[in-house]
Formats: C-alpha cells, structure tokens, sequence
C-alpha cells in the first residue's frame, strides 16, 4: 500500500506531468489544455488583447460580435456600454481573475490551513478559541465583511486581494481540523506521539501529508468560489473600480444589458466557466490520484 | 405541471387586464418612510401626491405655472408680508378627521417653526423666509414672512408644506396634546393625508399600497387600488411587466427602450427630467483652489457626446443652470457652460495644475448611466491632460474637505430658480455650509435681489450675475437633463406630467385611465 | 454533562460577544449614517444636528457601553432609516428568508446526495464524469446570472414563471434554483468524495466479502460512515444560506428577506438594523453549528470517546 504511493510520488517527481497525462482520461486533458490556455491567455494579456481594454469609443457602443449586423471592425467579441473592445476586457479581466483569485485562494489557505492544524493538533482551549474564530466568520455575512472593510479601508486591487483572501479561511480551518481529528485517532500518528516525536515533526510529516487531498478539493472549490464572489461583489456596486475590468465586474455591471446586449455578459461568464471548471475537474482527479486509500484499492 | 404554470400566469395576466382599476407599479426604489414635510429625495417625491394636498394647487398639465385651490379655496394678499387663506370646507383626512385650521397652523408650523431635526434640515434651505401660520377662524388662516415674498404660490404649494392631521399626528405616541419629535416618526410609519388615495399598507422599502378614498373632496380617483413594489433589478422589472406582474414600472434605462417598443403589448413613456445630473468641484480643495482647474475640469467635458452616446440624444444639455419650466425666469440664452477642449487645455497650462490626481466620486448605482457618464468624463479629463481617478463609493462625500469632484443631481424642487440652483447654492446654503463652496459679499448683494425682488427682469438680470460668477470660479456643472423613461402595458394611459417635480407617480382623476 | 453544556453556552456566549463587538466597532469607523442617504446636501451644522438626534455625538465608547446595556435589556433601537424598533422589521423579513432557505435546502439534498452517491459508484464511467460535470456547471455560474437567464427565458419568453414576490408556489421554482446552484454543485462533490473514502475501507471490503449486494454495501455501510463528513459540511452550508447567500437572489425577485436587509443596512450604516440583524444570523448559526457538532459526535464513535476521555 505505502509503495504504491511511493512509486506514483517518485515518479511523478521524475517526469512531471508525462506520467499524469498518461493516466488522464480525455476530460481530465481537456481540462488541462483549456486550464493552460487560460494561463498562457492571461499572460500573455498585453500581446493577445488587439486594444486598450479602457479605450472607450462612446460613438460605437453596444455592438455586437462577428457574424451580426452592425459589427464594428476588429471588435470580434463586440464593444461594451462605453465601446470598449469586450476581448480585450476579457483578455485582461481574466488576467486579474485569475491573479485575485489565485492569491486569495492562498491567503485562505495559508491562514485556514494553520489554523486548522494547530486546532487539530493542540487541542484544548487554543481549539476552543480557533473554532470560536471559526464560528463568529460563518455567522458573519461575508459580504458585510467585505463591505465594512472596503469602506475603512478604501477600494483598491491589494485590498480587494486581502477581502477575497479572508473569503473561504473558516472552511478550510474546519475541514483540515476535522481531518486532523480524525488522523490523530490512527495508529502511526499515535505511535509517533508516543515515540516522543516533537509537535511540529508530527505536523509535517505525519498529518500533512494525509490532508492533501481535502485540501486539494477545497482550494479549487476555494478558488471558483473567489471568482464567482468577486463577480457577486460587483454585483452589489463592491467590486473592483471601475474602468478596471476582471471577468466578475463585465457580468456584475454588464447584466442589465442580458435582455439587450447579451454579449457583454456571455464572453466573460463563459471565460469564468471555463476557468473554473477547467480548475475543479483538475482538482478532483490530483484528489483521486492523490488519495492513497483509493488507489490501494 | 408546466400547464398549470402556464395557465397560473395566463390567468393572472387575463384578472390584471380585466379590472383595469387596479395597477401595480414595479419601482426600482421605495422610500423608507413617508412623510412630505423631511423627505426631499427623488425615491420619496414619487409617492406624496397621491395621498396629500396643499394649500395651493398647480395644474400639472401644463409647463407654465398656473395656480388653483385645493385646500385653500381662496388666497389674498392682505400685508406684503402677510397673507390670508380661506380654508376649502368639508375636507376629509382618511382617518375621517375634518380639515380645519388647527390642522392647516399645525402642518405649516412644524415646518416654520421646526424642531424635529429632520424637519429643521428640510425647511432652511427653503422656507427660511416663512415666520408662521397663525389661525383666524376654523377656515381661515394666516401666513407671516419675514421679507415680502416673491414666490408665495410657489412656496405653499411644496411638498414639504402638504397637510396633514394635527390630532391623529400628536396622539401617535406620548402625550396626545403634545407634538413630540416620536409622534412624526410614527407618522412617517402610518401617513395621514386628505388626497384622493389613502396609504393602506405600507411595508419600508418594499411596498406602498394605495386604495381609493371615498371622502376625497375633489374628484374620485380613477384607481380602486395601487400598489408599488420595489423590484430593483432591470431584468425584473421588464419581465414582470411582460408577465403581467406589473402593470406600470420605473427607471428604464434609455439602452432598454428599443426591447420594451419593439413588443407590441408594452410602451414607453418618458420626459427629459426637471432635474440636472450635476458634477460639484469642491472649490476649497487646496489642489483645486485655482479657478483656471476648474474650468478646465468643466470645459473638457462634451456634454453632447455623452448625451448622444448615453441618452441616445434624449436628455437635455444645458447652456445654464436654467430650466422651461421656469416660465419667465427660463434664460436659455446665458452661457454658463459649454464644451471648448483647446480652451480647457490652455487654461491647464496656465494654471498651476501639475498633474496632482482628481479624484471623482460617484454613487454606484443611484443614477442612471451615472457610472458609465463618470468613467467617459475620466476619459475626457485624460485627453485635456487631466488625472482623473473613478472612486465609486455609497458614501456621501459632499461634505468631506478631501472631496475634489463628485456627481450629485440637483432637482427642480419648486418651479423657480430658487428652487433648483438656488436651494444649493445660496450664501450659507448647504454648499457653502458643506464648506466646499464660498460666498462674499457680492454674491450676497446679487442673490438678494434675485431672491426678493418683485420684477421678473430684475431677477433675471441678478441671475446672469450670479451665474457668471459660477462660470467664473466654478463650483459645479450641470451635465444634463437625464432622459427618464417609465415602461407599461399599452393598454395603460400615463405618462409623466410636465407640471410636476420629478418622479412624481400621478394616480389622480385624469392622470390615469385604461383603452 | 452539566460541565460540558455549560461549557459550550459560555464559548457561545463568548462568540457572540466577539461578533457583537465585531460589528460595533467596524460600522462605526466606516463612518456613521449622516455620512450616507441621510446627510446628502445638507450643511455641517445640519449635520451635526442629525448626528445628535440620531444619538451619534457620544465618544464611541460611550455608545459601546449604552449598547451593551441596551442588549441586555432587550432594547435593540429603532431603525435610523425606517424609525421602528429593528425587531419589527427582522421579524417582517425572517419569514420569507426562512421559507427560500428551506426550499434551498430540500431542492438541494435532494438532488445533490444522490448525484454523489452515483458519482462515486461509477466514478471509472462516462455516467460518473457526466455527473460531476453538470454538478460543476453551478459552480461556474455567478447565481445572478444564472437567476437573471431563468428570468429571461422562463418568464419574459415562455411566461411560465412569476418573477416578483413570494405568494405561490411557483414563485419558489426559480429563487430556490439560483440560490442552490452553488451549494448543489458543492454537496454533489462532497457526497462522492465521502462515499470515496468510504468505499476504500477496510470494513467494506469485509461488507463485501460477506458477500452482501453492492448497493446493500453503499447505502447501509457507505452512506452512515460517509454522514460524518457530510455532517460537517451541510453545517456549514445552512449556516452559509442563513449569513450570505440570499441577497442576491432577494434582491432580483423582489423577495423581502434578511439578506438584503442585512446588506442595505450595512451601505447606509443604519448600525440598529445592521447589528440586530447580524446578531439573529450569528445565534441561528451557532446553534445550528452546536446541533452538527452533536450530530458529529453522535456519528462517529471515536470523537465522542476522545470527548470522554
């Protein structure tokens, strides 16, 4: 059983990626082609977008995609409210998705997962005190922290980072506590307590290791929801300032166009489907392969 | 199961279209409270005329002013500062309570004479003028001003001077001979007028039902029963117009008129609004400070564009801060603002601007297109070689000194200048109170004599003066006249009516009616 | 026990303290009322008028220590936008945030437990990843737009579906939808991953070396020891529906509930409603997280010998 995941890590490390996309089934390399697309897009921004994504042209706004009457030349997505260049806007909205994303999936990870652990492992009343964190930001609405924070501290990308950061840390503090709990019941964990291994060694060696996959399956889970929270902000008139464009403010304040213009919402709410279903199906099969039990079986 | 949906909305779409006298209006806002006297928004002004009158009527037909009793019948000048009212007799409130002078002094006092907070905020910038309402005999009153008055009709046919009932008001909460500030919020919880529809249920923020009055003492109203939803999505209310959910529904944006036209069961309506989408400077901002910026700010804007792209041509960009429906006092012929980028390019030469960030506030969704206006001005800004910086926020920053530019709306609260710029831009008004705007002593002179004086001309001609001070050193520019448009069945006569403050919702006899 | 119950309504307490205090300070250093709606156009010494009568003017301490005195009284305040006590107006909107919140929660158990299960029996088949790709679909769709092309195509083209209000039945079909696309696509995923690990234990091969029937295997063994997991996950989203997830969904179909009330009251400070509100949402959910816990406990046995311990 232990040499089957040693064998599968090694190689891994030995050839990465090969070995995995061998295993893959067509869905799961679909997802990653899309997924690398999305990256090598969004990096590739200023070269692919053929404008500015702020220029406005306020005498050609509303015009629809290649292939409909009055579409503006060059403009193959169509322009927006303000003539903007929607592909342009998408190419860099996904930019800063993904950027905002991407870092507030980790700030959550990095405060939940500590968190986590060390209410996992010290028990007690540093627990008592973690899940009473935990608790109070599940009973706090999430757009109300979001809102009060905005409003003291001004609307800017870094804060919009740390609000979408703090966004999802409970989840992970619970689930990674819940696992702890339960490892700390299993055998090899207790024998290395008893061994008089220290606090930390157990942390990294022997439970970390074993949580992996829930916190594979939250970060992707983590990481859509982030995409699809920055969209609901801007939704609510929160979101990043304007004229910046990310794919959550084109659907949050071009929705009142759906009945008129809709495809000022459809390039980038497509582009976020993509996205983050490129991220989940990726995240569920590292999930399966990652799980030693499973693949024992 | 999709029969009987189906079946469900086609009933409900045959019931509304079968008793005509009932609608429902799908709102983009309702106010959180009702009360005519502390409410000045532009949510609120949709809902008072319904249920309350004044002492002077106007006719709503037509743009120029022409006054006509209500619940005065008659109204003379006795003193040139006093003048007497006859009292229209065999008024009902909706509670059953008759009118009477006690109530009419009562009304008027609590705005003369204030004390409840929001009342005292309300009646400064407007009615500082008006002493006191005295009573003479059960249907005859008296109206005391400090300096003789001008707008007299004007002034006592205000929303924030509606009646409304002194005994029902005082026994709201406490002691029932006493007015304490708890009895008009109670009140602005359970309203009490004498107009043709009475405030059945009213749900904050949500909900206003109106039913008929039968004690009304002019003509009945057309409508058995009224209701207006808030429904604050777009989409949701063009649906629930097309479902049949709504009859009547608010805000439709200028880019949505085409899809709503285009069916052949639904119309628009719509007006270019007595009101300015305006953009306020903040004169006293140290980075601001000189004019020269700011006329750069104003001059760099191309009003007509933003009309022609955002308003599809519909709303109204004004030469000065004047309106028709001022009558004699409209001077279309002044030229406060206008558009001239070389203009504003050299005076940003000349000035001492040195590339410091602007920043402009603007709420987020409170105004149509006000967003989408604010971000075409930063690009406008940017070609005169202004830096400006967007910052949508919900926070009112008219009174914050950091506070370089923002958008506002300035509406046409009474049919006179005095009651659009003036109402904001008095000496000590709310904009030098705010301390973003300052007065001397020349502009005191000035705006006595287009405040007080009896001749038309000489107002108008202190007017220009002011305004030319406004062109000189200015502190806001109007942008324009949004086009405001309202969507409904077509089977549904209404449309807004050019005698009236905007966004009034008008149910009364001859303001409704169904094919 | 006595020891442990009490033990557990001191940390509640404590929680709700914190959030209380929380909200206070954090409101009023985003500014206060007069600030928002209430102070547009009108002078400093207006303001500061407002600012008196709304009881504003003392030092923030001053107010904190009034507050919590007005708690403990049951004395929650009047609204300062709508000018009746705050409990009035959560008790207008509890309601129909509670009848959306149980739509949501039926709709999406009931879809979701048995996709998962489903999902993980033919993980290795096209019916398994077919799944869990509808199940991602609701991830990967903002609930606003996933609601507004409801409305679209439901109301506006085929006018089967009301789009305002609460009063029948199918006035719940589309809210409850857009509101658990999200959640549904969550729980699908959880319940197969659970089931996952459940199906690779030891005691189900044993299950099935008994030879009993696959599903007799699944549903009896798998589905019980899977519940712990789900447990804690279904906590969480109640808790999730309660505090966050409506306002959206309320505000596109009219439908007056706690969260857009909760969210109105935080833009323009209106700190009575704002407090109140949270402070309802904050005990619903740690009693609903205290009732999972015991659940948890209950589930799986070696928690609860760890508790006695």
């Amino acid at each position: 059983m232990t040499d089957i995941s040693h064998s599968f890590t090694l190689k891994a490390i030995r050839l990465p990626g090969i070995g995995l996309w061998k295993q893959a089934n067509w869905i799961v390399r679909i997802a990653t082609l899309v997924g690398l697309a999305l990256v090598v897009l969004s990096v590739a921004a200023p070269l692919v977008a053929p404008f500015d994504p702020n220029d406005q042209s306020l005498i050609s706004r509303l015009r629809p995609p290649l292939g409909f009457d009055r579409y503006k030349d060059g403009f193959f997505l169509g322009t927006d409210e303000l003539g903007r260049d929607i592909l342009s806007r998408c190419t860099f909205g996904l930019r800063l998705t993904f950027a905002l994303a991407l870092a507030g999936a980790c700030i959550s990870l990095l405060i939940g997962g500590t968190l986590g652990l060390v209410a996992g492992l010290a028990g007690g009343h540093l627990d008592d005190l973690i899940m009473g964190l935990v608790d109070a930001q599940i009973a706090i609405p999430m757009t109300l922290i979001a809102l009060l924070t905005l409003s003291v501290f001004g609307s800017s990308i870094d804060i919009m980072i740390l609000v979408l950061g703090i966004y999802g840390w409970e989840q992970f503090a619970r689930i990674i506590r819940a696992e702890v709990k339960k490892l700390r019941q299993m055998p090899f964990v207790e024998a290395a307590q008893a061994a008089g291994a220290p606090p930390l060694r157990i942390a990294f060696v022997h439970v970390l290791p074993n949580v992996v996959s829930p916190i594979v399956v939250q970060f992707t889970l983590n990481f859509s929801n982030i995409v699809i929270w920055e969209s609901t902000l801007s939704f609510l008139g929160l979101g990043v300032q304007p004229p910046t464009a990310t794919l959550g403010s084109m659907v949050g304040t071009g929705r009142d166009y759906l009945p008129t213009a809709p495809w000022i919402v459809l390039a980038p709410a497509l582009t976020i489907l993509l996205l983050t279903f490129a991220v989940q199906i990726l995240g569920d099969w590292l999930r399966d392969h990652a799980d030693v039990r499973l693949r024992s079986r | 199961m999709m029969k009987l949906l189906g079946t469900t909305a086609l009933a409900s779409l045959l019931a509304t279209g079968a008793i005509a006298a009932e609608v429902t209006v799908g709102a983009a806002n309702v106010s959180d409270y009702l009360d005519p006297g502390r409410d000045h928004s532009n949510v609120g002004s949709q809902f008072y005329y319904n249920a309350f009158d004044t002492l002077v009527g106007k006719n709503h037909d037509r743009l120029e002013m022409e006054w006509v009793p209500a619940l005065a019948s008659e109204w003379k000048l006795i003193e040139p500062t006093l003048m007497e009212l006859k009292l229209r007799e065999g008024v009902k409130f909706h509670n059953g309570e008759d009118l009477t002078a006690d109530d009419v002094v009562f009304s008027l006092n609590r705005m003369y004479q204030a004390t409840f907070p929001p009342y005292v905020v309300r009646s400064k910038d407007r009615l500082s003028n008006f002493a006191e309402a005295i009573k003479i005999d059960d249907y005859t009153v008296q109206v005391r001003v400090e300096r003789e008055e001008p707008l007299w009709e004007t002034l006592l046919n205000l929303q924030q001077v509606m009646i409304i009932p002194e005994e029902y008001t005082k026994g709201l909460t406490g002691d029932p001979k006493v007015a304490e500030d708890s009895d008009f919020e109670a009140f602005s919880l359970t309203p009490v007028g004498t107009g043709p529809y009475k405030v059945a249920e009213f749900q904050p923020g949500q909900k206003v039902v109106y039913e008929r009055f039968d004690g009304f003492w002019g003509e009945q109203a057309p409508l058995e029963k009224a209701t207006v939803i808030r429904m604050p999505e777009t989409a949701s209310r063009i649906t629930a117009l097309k479902t049949g959910e709504a009859d009547i529904v608010t805000n439709i944006a200028p880019d949505q008129l085409e899809l709503i036209n285009a069916d052949p069961n639904l119309k628009t309506e719509g007006s270019a609004t007595a009101l300015f989408h305006v953009m306020i400077m903040n004169v006293n901002h140290p980075h601001l400070k000189d004019p020269k910026i700011r006329q750069a700010m104003s001059l760099s804007i191309d009003r007509d564009l933003l009309n022609e792209a955002l308003w599809l041509g519909k709303a109204v960009v004004p030469s000065s801060h004047t309106m028709e429906e001022m009558g004699q006092l409209h001077q279309p012929d002044l030229v406060t603002f206008e558009y001239d980028m070389e203009k504003a390019k050299s005076l940003l030469a000349e000035s001492s601007y040195n590339g410091e960030e602007i920043v402009f506030d603007a709420f987020p969704v409170y105004y149509t297109n006000g967003v989408l206006a604010a971000q075409a001005i930063m690009e406008m800004w940017a070609e005169a070689g202004i830096n400006g910086k967007l910052n949508v926020t919900e926070k009112w920053t008219g009174n914050d000194p950091e506070m370089m530019a923002r958008s506002w709306s300035n509406p046409m609260y009474f049919a006179d200048p005095f009651g659009s710029f003036g109402v904001m831009w008095a000496p000590d008004g709310p904009s030098e109170g705010a301390g973003r705007f300052n007065t001397d002593e020349e502009y005191a002179e000035m705006w006595e004599r287009f405040r007080f004086n009896g001749d038309v001309e000489l107002r108008n001609a202190a007017y220009a003066e002011l305004m030319d001070r406004i062109k000189q050193d200015p502190p806001v520019l109007p942008l324009y006249r949004p086009f405001e448009s309202w969507a409904m069945k077509s089977n549904v006569n209404w449309a807004p009516k050019k005698g009236h403050i905007p966004y009034v919702l008008d149910f009364r006899a001859g303001s409704i009616s169904f094919n | 026990m006595i020891g442990y119950t009490l033990r557990t309504l001191i940390k509640m307490a404590v929680t709700l303290f914190v959030i209380v205090s929380l909200v206070f300070f954090a409101t009023r250093l985003s500014g206060n009322p007069v600030d928002f709606v209430l102070g547009v156009g009108i002078t400093e010494d207006d303001k500061q008028l407002l600012i008196k009568y709304y009881g504003l003017d003392g030092s923030i301490w001053t107010q904190y220590w009034h507050y919590l005195g007005s708690i403990l009284s049951g004395e929650f305040g009047l609204s300062f936008l709508e000018r009746r006590p705050v409990s009035a107006i959560v008790a207008e909107r509890i309601g129909p945030s509670l009848k959306l919140i149980f739509g949501t929660m039926v709709f999406t158990f009931c879809v979701s437990i048995p996709l998962g299960i489903a999902a993980a029996i033919y993980r290795d088949r096209l019916a398994g990843s077919a799944i869990m790709i509808i199940a991602f679909l609701g991830y990967a769709v903002p609930a606003f737009v996933l609601a507004i092309v409801m409305i679209m195509v439901f109301s506006y083209w085929l006018n089967w579906l009301p789009v305002v209000g609460n009063s029948t039945f199918s006035h719940y079909i589309m809210p409850t939808i857009a509101m658990s696309g999200m959640w549904v696509a969550a729980l699908t995923r959880f319940t197969r991953n659970a089931m996952l690990d459940v199906l690779s234990q030891d005691y189900m091969r044993t299950a099935r070396a008994k030879g009993m029937p696959e599903r007799v295997v699944i549903l009896k063994h798998g589905l019980r020891n899977a519940s712990i997991t789900l447990l804690s996950v279904m906590g969480l989203q109640i808790a999730g529906w309660i505090a966050a997830g409506s306002v959206v969904v309320e505000s596109i179909f009219s439908w007056p509930g706690i969260g857009e009330m909760l969210v109105r009251s935080a833009i323009q400070r209106d700190y009575p409603v704002l407090q109140f509100g949270v402070l309802s949402v904050a005990v619903a959910v740690i009693l609903i997280n205290a009732a999972v816990d015991i659940a948890y406990a209950y589930a799986d046995p070696r928690i609860r010998l760890a508790k006695g311990t």
